[in-house]
């Protein structure tokens, strides 16, 4: 019983993934499905970058690379190759965690604001590759071809597949972010963000915590984006690696509360809900933009820290057991 | 202080969750029926997503005026009368997609599942389409792709998504045969264009075509899209002996190339670049537009009428060219471009299509798609129904050169000869 008590956050973050997958299955619409599929790419967007940004103080701007380079890879192994897409969203996730490791070693040296134009230059680097890189379709990107799906057992069955992948890969970045949170791999990595050169003489090895932190981080978007291009049936350059994309991840961190296991899927959860809803009401889906902005700016105005850190903050019983 | 900013704050959000709550209601239901006066009436809801946000927006506003001006117009015509006397009126739900992938297959799932549309139209843009065609071919629903040129799309197995543009392996290739049959003689050429989807696509598809046709190929080379100075690929031209340069991009780029070639007096003798010269705003570069020319999918003054459709031996459907212009200038107050005529046109085939039918079951209106063989304003429609179903096939670029009569810059139309309203300006003046 203590033991439960003990981890109360993550029966809270897995309880509330496990509702919003649940939705769709209990209304049986497949817009809700759509609707949570997007919600739920959102949330473990937002936790992976959550390991190294909250965790670990590093901010990118370009995480959305990995996302790109694992849909890149693992589309191609499903449509040029003929691979299953198991084995073809593993390897989109190595391939994102091998370019996180070889560019980590070299950029996590730099810190603050000269790492975050690291990181978009990155992104912007592996999109002109990808955009000269004949394999891939160089600029015009691929399609997969519509009877492909027929081999899941048809297209209403492969996006009802991709929807429980996205269930099972969510829930496992919330298992690795809780338990990098809780470990002491963690407690490195949080010691890296409050003082570097401290925790390097506390016996914290930051460039390999922070190397595998960066890795951590990117495996999973590799495979997300592996079932979001399945999914999509088609990726070029222009979709793939979108830098908004990556901002949006971090506003959604911002909002949730940084640092925290709950606060990313807190934030994504309500900053994809509140997008939907604008965009499609019939009142507001002119100035969604700029609505969703405003309410952005009062956020971040007044509970700077994120709704799980002003929780954490105001009352000290809650901090006891939300992280 | 505090605590009121933090009261308001509260009243915001509740305020917010008060109007989603008013607002999930509001979700509109498909065909519907009803009487007036003994006969029946249906309405048929048409779905599709525009880029009111992002790199689109002006593209695609128009192509969804084009087709709202098609829309209004049938309505207000009553509608279309089908043999057992039903009406059939029309009316759209649309959502902002943002120019974004991201949200298009949720928006399109919303359409075809909540909005219950009958019959879909696609976003603007190739890339936007392809997300979108998973969605309506697996909901069984026909969508009209408007504004996407792709040709890989309709060679992936989609049943039900027909093509309006002539898709892009043929986008530049009238070019080709107007350089043929204007010099002869002329054997060097040059592509130079934007590493995108579409001209990639476009110049891949042309530079194969000219080979074939005999050219030397003697230069091929993309540009990023963020290109300002063309410098050293005007070198390379040069270089490289050609006489006529084809490729661009899109307008921003495709005029400062056209810009710096002229300025910087490149010998060449013939320059068609994609996108930008059918934009008037190209007029402005002055003596730099001067002979330039540029492949458009429709303009208002090449000569579809119901006279060609006669001599073409071919069934002529819908306004002329010049009725659409001008209805389409009295209502918003600006020139049509192609992409407001193809999301015109797309509203003339569905319209075709019901009227051939005679019914608006999908399976019906599907049968009539497939075999569609019509001149429209918008030039000739027919699909592919076999190895890439719903691939353009009978549609045919117009090309337009910019000349200069009484000292003032005219769009003229120069390619193909039968809808020609002068002749190629040879070789280019710099």
């Amino acid at each position: 019983m203590k033991s439960l008590r003990q981890h109360t956050s993550l029966w809270l973050s897995l309880g509330a993934i496990i509702l919003i997958g649940a939705w769709p299955l209990v209304t049986g619409s497949a817009l809700s499905r759509e609707t949570m599929f997007t919600v739920l790419r959102s949330v473990a967007l937002a936790s992976s970058l959550n390991i190294l940004l909250g965790y670990t103080g590093y901010v990118s701007f370009g995480h959305v690379v990995f996302f790109g380079l694992g849909g890149y890879v693992g589309f191609y192994l499903i449509a040029a190759q003929g691979w299953n897409l198991w084995p073809a969203m593993l390897m989109g996730g190595l391939a994102a965690g091998l370019l996180a490791y070889l560019v980590g070693a070299a950029i996590l040296r730099l810190r603050g604001a000269y790492f975050a134009l690291a990181t978009i230059g990155i992104n912007e680097a592996v999109r002109a590759f990808i955009n000269n890189f004949e394999p891939f379709g160089g600029p015009t990107g691929m399609t997969l071809n519509f009877k492909l799906y027929k081999v899941y057992g048809g297209p209403g069955a492969a996006l009802q597949l991709s929807f429980y992948i996205m269930i099972g890969l969510t829930l496992l970045v919330v298992l690795l972010s809780y338990w990098v949170r809780v470990s002491k791999f963690g407690l490195g990595l949080l010691a890296i963000r409050e003082d570097e050169d401290a925790a390097e003489i506390m016996g914290v090895t930051a460039p390999s915590a922070k190397t595998w932190a960066f890795v951590l981080s990117a495996i999973i978007p590799g495979m997300i984006g592996t079932v979001f291009f399945f999914k999509n049936g088609t990726i070029e350059p222009g979709l793939a690696f979108p830098l908004h994309t990556s901002i949006e991840m971090i506003v959604m961190i911002m909002l949730g509360g940084q640092g925290t296991v709950f606060g990313p899927i807190l934030g994504a959860a309500g900053y994809e809900a509140l997008r939907d809803y604008l965009l499609v009401s019939p009142l507001f889906k002119n100035l969604q933009l700029a609505i969703s902005g405003i309410l952005l700016l009062l956020i971040v105005l007044f509970i700077p820290r994120g709704l799980v850190g002003w929780l954490r903050q105001r009352y000290a019983k809650v901090r006891r057991w939300l992280i | 202080m505090r605590r009121t900013l933090y009261l308001l704050l509260g009243l915001l959000l509740i305020a917010g969750m008060v109007l989603a709550g008013c607002g999930g209601k509001s979700a509109s239901s498909g065909t519907t029926g009803g009487n007036t006066g003994g006969k029946k009436e249906v309405t048929v809801t048409i779905g599709f997503t525009e880029s009111q946000t992002g790199k689109y927006n002006v593209d695609s506003t128009a192509q969804t005026q084009g087709f709202k001006l098609w829309m209004e117009q049938v309505n207000n015509a009553g509608g279309i009368k089908l043999s057992d006397g039903t009406i059939v009126k029309f009316k759209a739900v649309s959502y902002d997609d943002e120019s974004k992938a991201d949200k298009v297959q949720q928006l399109y799932t919303r359409l075809a599942t909540e909005d219950k549309a009958d019959f879909l139209i696609s976003p603007y843009s190739s890339g936007l389409t392809a997300s979108a065609a998973v969605v309506s071919e697996q909901y069984g629903k026909i969508m009209l792709a408007t504004g996407a040129a792709s040709d890989s799309i309709f060679k992936k197995g989609y049943e039900r998504v027909y093509q309006l543009y002539t898709p892009a392996s043929r986008y530049l290739t009238g070019a080709v045969d107007m350089l043929k049959a204007n010099a002869p003689d002329l054997k060097k050429v040059a592509f130079v264009y934007e590493n995108s989807k579409f001209s990639t696509a476009v110049v891949t598809a042309a530079k194969e075509y000219a080979a074939k046709q005999g050219y030397d190929v003697v230069l091929f080379e993309g540009y990023d899209k963020d290109t300002t100075d063309f410098g050293a690929f005007i070198n390379k031209i040069q270089d490289s002996g050609a006489e006529a340069v084809l490729g661009g991009g899109h307008f921003q780029d495709g005029s400062t190339f056209a810009r710096q070639i002229f300025e910087k007096k490149l010998p060449i003798k013939f320059l068609a670049l994609l996108v930008a010269p059918p934009n008037p705003k190209f007029a402005e570069l002055g003596d730099a537009a001067l002979g330039v020319v540029g492949p458009s999918q429709w303009e208002a003054a090449a000569a579809y009428t119901p006279d060609a459709a006669k001599a073409a031996g071919l069934t002529w459907f819908g306004p002329s060219s010049a009725d659409f212009a001008k209805a389409y200038k009295d209502k918003y107050g600006e020139e049509a471009g192609y992409h407001a005529a193809g999301g015109y046109a797309a509203g003339v085939v569905l319209q075709k299509a019901i009227i051939d039918a005679d019914s608006v079951d999908a399976a019906k209106v599907k049968a009539a798609l497939d075999k569609m063989d019509l001149l429209t304003f918008f030039g000739h429609i027919k699909f592919n129904t076999s190895d890439a179903h719903g691939l353009q096939i009978g549609h045919e670029m117009v090309y337009i050169q910019w000349q200069k009569k009484d000292g003032k810059m005219v769009k003229e139309v120069v390619w193909p000869k039968e809808g020609a309203t002068a002749d190629l300006l040879f070789p280019l003046k710099h």
